[in-house]
């Protein structure tokens, strides 16, 4: 071997040594913000499923080990120096001696195809344990159930306080799903168009969204916060914008923000701005947004017979086809705005609401927004595809308002910030 | 690059044809047959096995630097936060076309390159059992490839490529969500290539099975023999389900079908289990060619045998079977209901036994070997060291619940990346290297080779190792940008400087490819002779690069490894010796009475019809009119031409019945028959044969 070679070779493995030690080392050091970890569960699923994994995670580093250092020690012992280059470009290697011919050894082989069997076996006990724990997730008749509604790009939760799925909502939200701490809240997960994934990393794994279905799941956080989540199932143009968050309250408070998202809005002082914003938006926006007590079907001009006919599956929910929902509290193809300055995040929580307001979310019908996130809602209003693809042709996504003037949306954005 | 002196000869007193006979070998006139071996043309007519190998292996290194440039722009754009490097329109058709790319239009043609090359010489037969159809596979593959890969330009740089994912998930992929033609190039696309593979996978079981030499009973053949024998089956079985999938689908999309809409009462399920049915096989597909490459490299090497060869045989059996059961772990959050989830955990959870044996065995013969760490030495024992690790992710991904966490994030991403590039590329990788010579007569540079595999582990295990934070850490698989606060940006910046690496590592690959060619052509050619390696299977047994013909003679094996036990023995102490050198063992290639079959016109011009057919499907159906009309003459034409060329090669007297190869019959029933109506056999009963000009 050329001592150029001999001395790239080296440089390659200290490189990955350090390298690896770099990376581990980093890693540890670097716990900065991961608000999407699976590493540190907040909930109680979440937290019996680091409990299943982390001992196999541990195993599985064992046999990476082994492994590992057997090849390595492998080639320290057996390697025959010089031998890898010894034939030259076009010639021969010449190596007259043989090791012992062994062709194997049925007892090592039987011994280790049982071991791991044995081993996954033992595994498969835990796992199947879990997962039945885990399944277990009916919740009992009074509890609150949430039916949780993927779209393309953004998640409608209805909330249905008797747990019964059947009858109306109590009230509709978006995007940021609000649970008191400690409790179980069955969560009912379905789809409007193409699947979806629902995933709050902290609290639990993640569950399909999928058109014509519906699926149990649920959550629980054992402590107060902001869980962030993102859709996980491919689900077209905008998937990566497609985020979530969940917020647990203490008991009190929840009873609070509960109590105040059933209160309707009220429609603002005519020749405020806040009244020539919520004009603007009963001719802009309330053909898909929801404002309960201020926009009405007729704002929402819904027509189903002109859209696309894919879009009749959105029937079930909307349009003529809404079945025993009360048109005021169901959503059109957007989300519900009744609340929106109760949010933390808008437009599939891409973007934040209130500026560096950390925990600080005016859940509880807080009327200060000294913080809010005027240029990225204005940018919003004027311009939604620019800042989050859409393709608004064919109802996918919110279409542009270029129209507008820096007034209109100055009002309409006035308008909003009444809606505590 | 290749042989300059192939012939193909003829007896002097070419039995001549009165004109009677020859008319009926031409029944319309213009079904003659190519002739030739030499010039561009002949590469396009061959139904060489060798050459169509060679051809695979070309076409597939073409489509890894396109796949390998679409992993470069998905880098770019996950490098920062709120990347805008392509947008996520773009984005969506870059990571999906990247999928079916490396899948479809690499691995799988690099792992038929193999197959097509090796396995006719490993079990000592002289072309596959069909030769024209295995052209037909490779063009039906270029031209199933060519269709998809052109969906990135047509209408537009991405307007039209396929933005579903590989996985192509209903109903995401019907008309209202996708409206471009990109899921229709998929649909259509990945329909040829089903046709090109199953093609091929018959033919490879057909020549396993009917046209191992004398003596190669099935417990003789190489592991490699037997992996890719069981990839066809896979194969075989796998294609038709995605087969159905992909033309429901198309029904959907086309003309209006319901299968996959919802609002008419689909479930959007059948498509994940349709897919997945052939998938999970697929990942075995993909991945057991390499293994039975690196179960060749690593005894040579070694200087050793395979260690339990009966046992990776049997452990790859398995997972050919095990490989069935296990779909559903990709739907573990999909709603399949606890009992399936239970069910197909468990099997998971097994399927990692069979592989852990091939592990094990591949260790226990280095063990006490005498190791050359020659390149593909290198790139084999990288299959051990990386498989293992994306053989234990997955492990934990069959870990039900915990899966529902790690599913669609960046940890499978890292997962299947350690399989797929860790073990299959690596691998097929390691075969270059080792059979490059045996191809190409020359070797390509160890001193390139080395520092391109070092460049590109390193650079692999720095782009895919940060994925598992990356992944646990909770970022999802295509998104096409994440938040800034979402503490994401210091892995996918190492990720995407470490592609660079992997890049870096793949163009120094074909910088040694030029600088071998180059440097051998310089040195005057010189051969490197029929066993460059001291290796152990029946393909070093004849001339580099192999002869039209394969073999001067027919082989009799008489126990697994033949080649190696001809050149070596024991002397009276058990101590092993010499017994004869390579040379003297391996055929020569100088017997030029051999008969082979003649090229064909029609493989490329029926290819050529079904690609017609596939964009007349996806834009106009007149033009799919046209492409049939294509298709069945090219059907006619093969079909109608005669079985020689009856001025080209020599014999043209035994083609017609079907099994006149009486010479090399299988009296003692251990190998299969070793003849049949269209492939090549040797002529042994003119010994009047005189060498006659080489043609073309």
């Amino acid at each position: 071997m050329s001592k150029r070679l001999k001395a790239l070779l080296w440089l390659s493995s200290l490189l990955i040594t350090a390298g690896t030690v770099v990376l581990i080392v980093v890693s540890i050091v670097v716990t900065d913000d991961h608000p999407l970890s699976t590493l540190s569960p907040v909930g109680r699923q979440g937290r019996d499923i680091a409990e299943l994994i982390n001992p196999i995670f541990i195993v599985a580093g064992v046999v990476f080990f082994l492994v590992q250092g057997a090849v390595l020690a492998l080639w320290w012992r057996y390697r025959v120096a010089g031998s890898d280059t010894g034939d030259g470009e076009f010639g021969y290697y010449e190596d007259d001696e043989f090791p012992e011919q062994i062709h194997g050894n049925n007892r090592l082989e039987i011994a280790w195809t049982i071991v791991p069997t044995v081993l996954l076996a033992v595994i498969s006990v835990f796992t199947l344990v879990a997962l039945f724990a885990l399944d277990d997730v009916k919740a009992s008749d009074e509890d609150v159930v949430v039916t949780v509604i993927g779209q393309q790009w953004w998640w409608e939760y209805q909330y249905h306080l008797d747990g019964d799925t059947n009858s109306p909502p109590d009230f509709v939200t978006a995007n940021e799903l609000v649970i008191p701490v400690g409790v179980d809240i069955a969560l009912d997960i379905k789809s409007r168009d193409v699947i979806h994934s629902f995933w709050i990393p902290k609290l639990n794994g993640k569950r399909d969204a999928v058109p014509g279905r519906s699926h149990d799941w649920v959550i629980q956080a054992e402590e107060p916060g902001r869980y962030r989540g993102q859709c996980t199932e491919f689900c077209g143009l905008s998937h990566g914008y497609m985020k979530m968050v969940a917020v647990a309250l203490p008991p009190a408070e929840f009873a609070q923000w509960r109590d105040n998202q059933i209160t309707p809005a009220d429609i603002p002082q005519e020749g405020t701005p806040a009244g020539d914003g919520w004009a603007t938006f009963s001719q802009q926006c309330a053909n898909c947004h929801v404002v309960n007590g201020v926009t009405s079907a007729a704002n929402r001009g819904g027509d189903p017979e002109s859209a696309p006919d894919g879009w009749a599956i959105y029937g079930e929910f909307n349009g003529p086809n809404a079945g025993t929902y009360t048109d005021e509290l169901v959503a059109g193809a957007a989300p519900n705005l009744t609340h929106l300055m109760t949010r933390g995040t808008f437009a599939g929580s891409v973007f934040d609401l209130y500026l560096n307001a950390g925990d600080h979310i005016p859940y509880l019908n807080l009327a200060d927004q000294a913080t809010l996130n005027r240029s990225d809602l204005e940018a919003w209003i004027y311009n939604a595809p620019e800042r989050k693809p859409a393709d608004a042709d064919d109802l996918r996504g919110m279409p542009a308002r270029t129209g507008l003037t820096p007034t209109d949306i100055d009002n309409v954005v006035a308008f909003l910030s009444t809606l505590d | 690059m290749t042989v300059t002196d192939r012939t193909i000869t003829a007896p002097e007193e070419t039995l001549a044809l009165p004109a009677g006979p020859a008319i009926a070998h031409r029944p319309l006139g213009v079904f003659t047959r190519p002739q030739g071996s030499e010039g561009w043309r002949s590469w396009l007519f061959t139904v060489d096995h060798k050459r169509i190998g060679i051809m695979y292996g070309a076409a597939a290194l073409f489509f890894f630097l396109v796949g390998g440039a679409e992993a470069l722009f998905i880098r770019l754009q996950l490098a920062t936060p709120n990347g805008s490097v392509i947008g996520a329109g773009t984005y969506n058709g870059v990571f999906t076309m990247h999928g079916v790319t490396m899948v479809f239009l690499v691995i799988m043609p690099m792992a038929a390159a193999f197959a097509n090359y090796l396995l006719p010489l490993q079990v000592g037969a002289r072309d596959v059992a069909f030769p024209r159809l295995n052209a037909f596979s490779f063009w039906c593959f270029l031209a199933g490839g060519m269709l998809l890969t052109s969906s990135i330009l047509v209408g537009g740089w991405f307007q039209n490529a396929p933005d579903g994912g590989w996985f192509a998930y209903a109903p995401n992929t019907g008309l209202l969500f996708s409206p471009s033609k990109g899921i229709d190039f998929y649909a259509v696309g990945l329909q040829i290539l089903g046709i090109a593979s199953l093609v091929s996978a018959i033919n490879l079981i057909v020549t396993v099975l009917n046209m191992r030499t004398k003596g190669m009973s099935f417990f003789r053949m190489p592991v490699l023999t037997w992996m890719l024998l069981i990839t066809q089956f896979l194969l075989l079985f796998a294609l038709p389900v995605i087969t159905v999938a992909l033309f429901l689908l198309m029904f959907d999309r086309l003309w209006d079908a319901n299968f996959f809409n919802v609002e008419a009462g689909a479930d959007p399920l059948l498509w994940q289990h349709l897919f997945w049915i052939f998938g999970h096989p697929e990942v075995y597909i993909l991945i057991l060619p390499a293994f039975g490459i690196v179960s060749e490299i690593i005894p040579t090497f070694s200087r050793k045998p395979l260690f339990g060869y009966h046992f990776m045989v049997a452990s790859g059996i398995a997972i050919g079977f095990m490989g069935w059961g296990v779909w559903a772990h990709h739907m573990f959050t999909s709603g399949v209901g606890p009992l399936s989830v239970a069910a197909f955990s468990v099997s998971t959870m097994f399927i990692a036994v069979p592989t852990g044996v091939k592990i094990l065995n591949w260790l226990a013969t280095m063990y006490r070997g005498r190791l050359r760490f020659t390149t593909p030495m290198l790139y084999a024992v990288g299959v051990v060291s990386m498989f293992t690790i994306g053989g234990l992710s997955g492990v934990t991904h069959s870990i039900a619940p915990s899966d529902t966490q790690q599913t669609d994030t960046y940890y499978i991403v890292a997962h299947f990346h350690y399989v797929i590039f860790g073990g299959a590329l690596l691998g097929l990788f390691g075969g270059f290297y080792y059979w490059w010579p045996k191809a190409f007569g020359y070797k390509l540079n160890e001193g390139w080779g080395k520092a391109s595999f070092w460049v590109m582990l390193i650079g692999f295990n720095f782009t895919f190792g940060p994925m598992h934070i990356l992944g646990l850490q909770g970022m999802s698989r295509r998104i096409a940008t994440y938040r800034a606060d979402e503490g994401f940006a210091l892995w996918n910046m190492v990720a995407t400087i470490s592609s660079f690496v992997i890049a870096v590592g793949v163009a120094m690959f074909f910088w040694n490819v030029y600088v071998s060619t180059r440097n051998w052509r310089r040195a005057g050619r010189p051969n490197v002779g029929p066993d460059p390696w001291d290796a152990r299977g029946l393909e070093w047994m004849t001339a580099s690069p192999v002869p039209e013909h394969n073999f001067d003679e027919d082989i009799e094996v008489d126990r697994l490894d033949h080649f190696w036990h001809r050149k070596y023995g024991k002397d009276e102490s058990g101590r092993i010796v010499r017994a004869a050198t390579a040379e003297e063992v391996a055929h020569d290639g100088s017997n030029t009475n051999v008969h082979l079959p003649s090229p064909s016109y029609w493989p490329i011009v029926l290819s050529g019809g079904i690609l017609l057919v596939g964009y007349g499907l996806i834009y106009n159906l007149w033009l799919a009119a046209a492409g049939l009309v294509f298709l069945v003459g090219a059907i006619y034409g093969w079909i109608l031409e005669p079985a020689d060329d009856p001025d080209a090669a020599g014999h043209h007297d035994d083609h017609d019945d079907d099994h006149g190869d009486d010479d090399h019959g299988d009296p003692d029933g251990n190998g299969g028959p070793s003849g049949n109506g269209e492939s090549a056999s040797p002529e042994t009963e003119e010994p009047e044969t005189e060498e006659a000009a080489s043609v073309g």
